[in-house]
């Protein structure tokens, strides 16, 4: 059934969304790492979003992206027991990357090699493809970083150099500090309603803090398929232990239930909201509002909730109720039956002796190393 | 480092190198067994025939000098502890920048979970902020939104408690029976710090709250945005803005530079990380308040907003990670207790799965909504044993079984499993997970 709706999907050639034109147009423009400043401890901290494909290290493993050990000082595509695809295979042909075919890769991975697996939208910031390619390159095949690169410092370069980070204080009579009116101690400022605006970004069920905008499953479908669907699968039924969401209708009272949008959760709010702050994992707050509009709806069509060309919008949302909404109910674990409020027993409490019924090491899922 | 001085620190190694084996001796080996093995220590005899070698002969640590005061700017523990440390279970998530790890509770003693050894639960990894960088903002129904900076913060009068963490799924993998071979898989998502902090209501007050001001949702600065609601009331009551556990600023992996305190309410509400909360007059129903964190029953109805960490006990030691090596005789049998509703009155403990119980000695200090350490000391008969414990809190919950439990709710709640463990310590002192009759 799900099946017959992708290949929907993949006979539409003609949609592409607007957000991978974007990408696109960036990429070309982009292509060479000018005189930026590369900064590996930085390109550390940005390769936060990558790790959830990619390890680096000693211990590294291939996850759905290879090991990134030494890349920049070996062929294209070459880490050993690792399936890359014919695209990423194909395009360097052997040679090794170089500054500029990684800056470009990583702008825009899926418009650099079309047809990778590599499923990411691209890192748009220039600087922040200089510093990730110095991070990459300060990482030797055998997974060791040059502590100079990374920033790592010992004990003992780290207390000296925070001591000399201080920055040398101005020191000012103290009447000479304004203070505010407001509240009752008089401290912080008043926030600016362009700051409030950046960070209030919940959504609520009845519609309070929901943007105006809209996006259609159609698009959404698009979106996905770039951005969600190498973690959570093509139906959102999940690839490996990463998260379902889609499908498990009717199965919350069965012996394995199977929690998912659909079958599980109370309100649409909340999928817009989450996505819109949490997701793409490893690359929060990168979709636009209509973007998580247009994905909102096809994740509604993944649970079989709407049409395929259904478009859900700022004027539409609240007419939408999700299956499982009344089955939530408040907290009555106080009126459980077993709650007795006389004194426990304390002698002589069952006619036999223990007996075990059940043993943790049978199932041997414990790790090891204890 | 000059060449004088590297010849000085060669010779040095050199001659603790010969010392070690030229007194390879019974003593010396165990003296460098426990190297490789923190936890392995010597077994204590009830007799010794020939003169102990530890003691006749003069040790390397009583002879060659050790390293000076600045060796260790920020102390760490003993080499022989490597062992304590918090552990995974690789199979329970896809990945470890959403995923969890576990306090070595079967290592530790007291009340008080050292800083670093606080188990993890991150949803987007680490975030690592400088205090400079950190704004906290009060937006929603107030009069005046706020900023705060750090330094502003420091500002507010402040105050020190202590408060146990529990994460609403410690003991989850638990429902279905005996799973995990270890107290610090299976209650290791708890911990006990003294937070320094400020009154969450400090703050409200300074930005003025509406009169239908009713639910908070504080909000994280990290790749997850981490939110939940809260009720009013609670926020009033007694939550805190901390800045500092044990005495230090908090930990990069607990929310540096400040957290929510939720006392006695499940983990995941206390947001790290913080950087906003916005008050509103209705709850908002977060992603961690509906699709996590609502305990599905057997009928297939959810209940949501279970807050409060209940009534809870497990015995520490002996327990899997920490068998009794000694043979029968004296024996200390000692664990943690806690209640989100309050400080613990009484903590039972059965040898014998709960057939009969005996009132275990709780140690002090007592604080409301912190763990109570519990010790028994008994004579063992070096006979097989079902360790419980069972705990009592100060309004009169008393901890269920897990048959209990099941029985309320099904196998599916995944949530709020208080119920109470069992040991089987058998006859050669290994201690092992069971399910009992
Ligand atoms: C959604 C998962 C995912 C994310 C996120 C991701 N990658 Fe990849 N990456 C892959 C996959 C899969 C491949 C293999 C591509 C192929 O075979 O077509 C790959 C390939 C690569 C390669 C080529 C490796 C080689 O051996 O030549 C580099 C370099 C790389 N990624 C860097 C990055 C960086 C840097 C980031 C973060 C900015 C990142 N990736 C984010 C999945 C990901
Ligand atoms: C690199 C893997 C990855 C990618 C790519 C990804 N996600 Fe996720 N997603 C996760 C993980 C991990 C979680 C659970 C996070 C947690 O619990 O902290 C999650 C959780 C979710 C959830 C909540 C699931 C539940 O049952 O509560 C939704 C909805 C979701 N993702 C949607 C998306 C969408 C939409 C996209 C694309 C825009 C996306 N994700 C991209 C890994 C990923």
């Amino acid at each position: 059934m799900l099946t017959g709706k992708r290949s929907l999907f993949s006979n539409q050639p003609g949609v592409i969304s607007k957000y991978v034109l974007t990408v696109l147009f960036i990429g070309l423009s982009n292509g060479i790492v000018g005189n930026v400043s590369a900064d590996a401890a930085k390109g550390k901290m940005l390769f936060g979003q990558c790790s959830g494909c990619h390890q680096v290290g000693p211990e590294a493993k291939h996850l759905f992206g290879p090991i990134l050990n030494g890349v920049m000082q070996r062929e294209a595509a070459s880490a050993p027991d690792y399936a890359y695809s014919d695209a990423l295979k194909n395009k360097l042909q052997g040679g090794n990357w170089s500054d500029e075919s990684m800056d470009a890769f990583l702008a825009a991975p899926m418009s650099y090699a079309p047809g990778t697996k590599m499923a990411f939208v691209g890192v748009q910031s220039e600087e922040d493809r200089a510093n990730l390619i110095n991070y990459l390159r300060s990482i030797d095949t055998d997974g060791n970083s040059s502590d100079a690169a990374t920033g790592v410092l010992n004990e003992s370069e780290q207390s000296s150099e925070n001591a000399s980070n201080e920055p040398p204080q101005e020191r000012r009579p103290a009447t000479e500090f304004a203070v505010p009116e407001h509240g009752v101690l008089h401290l912080g400022r008043l926030a600016l309603a362009e700051e409030v605006q950046a960070w209030d970004i919940d959504v609520r069920p009845d519609g309070v803090g929901l943007p105006v905008g809209q996006g259609s499953a159609t698009v959404g479908g698009e979106l996905y398929d770039a951005v969600c669907a190498s973690c959570h699968g093509d139906f959102g039924e999940g690839t490996g232990r990463w998260p379902i969401l889609a499908g498990g209708m009717d199965t919350l009272t069965e012996e394995r239930p199977e929690k998912t949008i659909g079958s599980y959760w109370p309100y649409l709010s909340t999928v817009y909201d989450y996505v819109r702050r949490a997701m793409p994992f490893g690359n929060a707050r990168s979709l636009s509002d209509d973007d998580v509009y247009a994905i909102t709806a096809y994740l509604l069509y993944l649970n079989d909730l709407v049409d395929e060309d259904f478009t859900l919008s700022s004027d539409n949302f609240s007419s939408i109720a999700l299956p499982n909404e009344q089955n939530f109910i408040a907290d009555n674990r106080l009126e459980e039956a077993f709650r007795q409020s006389s004194e426990p027993c304390m002698s002589n409490c069952a006619d036999e002796p223990a007996v075990v019924l059940q043993r943790a090491r049978v199932l041997d899922v414990t790790p090891e190393g204890n | 480092m000059t060449d004088g001085k590297k010849q000085a620190s060669l010779s040095r190694r050199a001659a603790l190198k010969k010392g070690l084996l030229a007194s390879g001796s019974v003593g010396a080996s165990i003296a460098t067994g426990s190297l490789l093995s923190s936890s392995a220590q010597a077994a204590s005899h009830a007799t010794q025939s020939q003169p102990e070698k530890l003691i006749t002969e003069v040790q390397d640590w009583n002879k060659y000098l050790g390293d000076g005061v600045d060796a260790r700017p920020y102390g760490r523990p003993s080499q022989f502890e490597g062992d304590a440390v918090r552990r995974s279970v690789a199979w329970l998530t896809a990945d470890p920048k959403s995923s969890v790890n576990f306090t070595p509770l079967h290592k530790l003693d007291g009340i008080i979970t050292p800083s670093g050894l606080c188990f993890e639960r991150h949803h987007g990894g680490i975030a690592e902020i400088s205090p400079d960088d950190h704004r906290f903002m009060i937006n929603g129904l107030v009069d005046n939104p706020l900023v705060f900076t750090m330094q502003d913060l420091a500002r507010f009068p402040r105050e020190n408690r202590v408060y146990f963490l529990e994460c609403a799924a410690n003991s989850g993998m638990e429902w279905r029976g005996a799973q995990l071979n270890g107290c610090q898989f299976t209650h290791g998502m708890v911990h006990n710090v003294m937070y320094t902090g400020v009154r969450l209501s400090h703050l409200l007050k300074e930005a003025g709250l509406k009169s239908n001001a009713k639910w908070l949702l504080p909000e994280g600065a990290d790749p997850s945005h981490m939110t939940r609601s809260i009720p009013m009331e609670k926020a009033l009551d007694d939550c805190l803005i901390a800045t500092h556990m044990n005495g230090e600023a908090l930990r990069p992996e607990q929310g540096y530079p400040m957290r929510l305190v939720v006392p006695g309410w499940e983990g995941n509400m206390w947001v790290k990380w913080l950087r906003r909360i916005e008050v509103g007059d209705k709850p908002w129903h977060q992603r961690e308040e509906t699709s996590k964190y609502t305990d599905l029953l057997e009928d297939g109805l959810a209940r949501r907003f279970t807050w409060e960490m209940e009534v809870k006990s497990v015995v520490t030691s002996p327990s899997p990670q920490a068998p009794v090596n000694h043979g029968r005789g004296q024996l200390v049998i000692t664990g943690l207790a806690w209640s989100g509703l309050g400080k613990i009155k009484r903590v039972d403990v059965s040898i014998d799965g709960g057939r009969n119980w005996t009132t275990a000695r709780l140690d002090e200090p007592s604080f409301s909504k912190s763990v109570h350490r519990f010790y028994l000391d008994i004579n063992w008969d070096g006979k097989e044993m079902f360790l419980q414990s069972r705990a009592i809190d100060e309004l009169g919950h008393v901890q269920p079984t897990k048959n209990q439990l099941r029985a309320a709710r099904g196998l599916n709640s995944i949530y709020h499993n208080n119920g109470i463990q069992t040991w089987h310590v058998r006859n050669d002192g290994s201690v092992e997970n069971v399910e009992i009759s």
